[in-house]
């Protein structure tokens, strides 16, 4: 498998960008939250984090010290070469564990129980590989996507039930409202929010978090009963007053992002993912013709 | 709102001045401390061990910085706050030890805004994922204890100079704007659905 075209300097260049970088969506959205907000302490704290990022990118250094766990979406059709996955399964770990000795990355990914810290962000099952074969897709995609750890205190899974999810979903409605309150300051508000919706319990939690890692936060679902829940929800969760680091603001989430799936008839499995504001996340597509189209952002 | 600077160690008269939205800059030593951290005092005072610093009248940082060795000097990269209701459960030790800030990101609950009120102990909240801004008020970092539980984990000791800004959220009068922030939030869901 040495035929692959994929350099490693070119993925250590995209594990790179994702450590001192936010995607350009969550930048913009950032940007408008601070324009918008009324109140002085949270725009100030807007403020301070935009500057924050212009300071990483002036320094080349982290742009939060949580480094967060990170998983790997790749994304390959019918004439993807074996050489190029195995190419990106050897190089991103590799990666990783440079940009750590480096400085780039903290070093916390510990054994579950005995909280053994490795010192190189290496360790079972790290970074978390999702391998999706998608019928037709003409490129190699690769989303690395590096989430905050203090977002996942606020995280839920539940098993709803017909009863439950209630009528016009105002079941999941509230429950979404009071996780998003209870969870105060915990996620790094602004956050955003991934929910999955159906399979069972595993599914959901996998769609939460591939809906908010993978998607634009600025997209529209395609599906127009998924659209419309998203942006009542974001809406009606802008009105609870939590605000930029939970001290109270009229900006909470930047994003509400549903993934589905359908499920049995008996339940309705549902897991809110939240975001914090520092989207780490970045991507390249790689096509045939050598040709490479990024995501999220320019990969330096 | 006021603005304080403080030097550490500072006293319960210091702390007593401080009320919700004040501004504060820190200069002194501040130590971070972070789950493990908190496990191993409470480990050692079970064990009637000496803790290897002082800590009344001090600072502890909810944080995990990323430092690097070089010619065999720790230099600060970055660090920034982390989510502090992990360590609710050391509410009352935290207060025992006379530790008078405690810097972090989210707030702590009602255990906490007990202590405050009886050791007199303020909450500054720092901007979560700004470390780089942070990492400015940094001016050395004086090695670690407990680096066997990893760079996060460990206790590493900071001098800071203009360390911030953070904002008072809890003070010790027991007041917490986070407590305030949650009760709006729930009259409002109950308004909406």
């Amino acid at each position: 498998m040495v035929n692959s075209n994929i350099m490693y300097d070119e993925v250590y260049a995209l594990v790179h960008t994702m450590c001192t970088k936010i995607s350009d969506d969550a930048y913009g959205l950032m940007k408008q939250a601070a324009a918008k907000e009324q109140k002085p302490e949270a725009k100030a704290m807007l403020q301070a984090m935009l500057d924050n990022v212009g300071k990483a990118g002036e320094l080349d250094k982290p742009v939060c010290q949580s480094p967060g766990l990170p998983t790997v979406y790749i994304r390959f059709g019918d004439n993807a070469d074996l050489s190029d996955l195995n190419a990106l399964t050897r190089f991103i770990p590799q990666a990783v564990v440079e940009c750590t000795k480096s400085g780039y990355i903290r070093p916390s990914i510990v054994h579950p129980l005995t909280r053994h810290n490795s010192g190189d962000s290496s360790g079972e099952g790290i970074p978390n590989f999702e391998y999706q074969y998608r019928p037709g897709l003409e490129y190699l995609e690769v989303i690395m996507s590096a989430k905050g750890c203090g977002a996942e205190l606020a995280n839920i899974s539940k098993i709803l039930t017909p009863a439950t999810l209630g009528k016009n979903y105002v079941g999941l409605k509230k429950l979404v409202l009071e996780t998003v309150a209870k969870g105060g300051g915990f996620p790094c508000p602004p956050s955003a929010i991934g929910i999955g919706i159906g399979g069972q319990m595993d599914i959901s939690a996998k769609l939460s978090r591939e809906a908010i890692s993978t998607r634009d936060w600025r997209d529209k679902h395609p599906d127009p009963l998924i659209a419309e829940l998203e942006e009542e929800l974001l809406t009606n969760i802008n009105v609870l007053g939590i605000g930029p680091a939970g001290i109270g603001g009229d900006t909470t989430t930047l994003a509400v992002k549903i993934g589905f799936a359908a499920t049995h008839t008996a339940i309705c499995p549902v897991t809110i993912n939240f975001h914090c504001w520092v989207a780490r996340r970045f991507g390249v597509q790689f096509y045939k013709n050598g040709e490479r189209r990024y995501l999220f952002g320019e990969v330096m | 709102m006021a603005t304080h600077k403080l030097t550490l160690p500072v006293d319960d008269s210091q702390v007593e001045k401080l009320r919700l939205g004040d501004t504060v800059y820190l200069s002194g030593t501040v130590y971070t401390a972070r789950d493990m951290a908190h496990l191993n005092i409470k480990t050692m005072r079970e064990n009637n061990q000496p803790l290897p610093v002082e800590l009344a009248g001090r600072a502890i940082f909810h944080a995990g910085p990323v430092v690097r060795k070089v010619d065999g000097e720790w230099q600060m990269v970055v660090v920034g706050p982390t989510t502090s209701i992990r360590m609710e459960p050391y509410a009352q030790m935290v207060g025992e030890l006379g530790v008078k800030l405690i810097i972090g990101k989210g707030g702590m609950s009602s255990d906490s805004q007990e202590a405050f009120k009886k050791y007199k102990q303020a909450y500054l909240q720092a901007a979560p994922g700004c470390a780089v801004l942070l990492a400015a008020g940094v001016t050395g970092v004086d090695g670690g204890h407990w680096q066997e539980n990893g760079m996060p984990e460990a206790m590493w000791v900071l001098e800071v100079e203009n360390f911030g800004p953070f904002i008072v959220t809890m003070d010790s009068t027991g007041e917490s704007r986070y407590a305030a922030v949650l009760d709006n939030a729930m009259q409002k869901i109950e308004e909406i659905y």
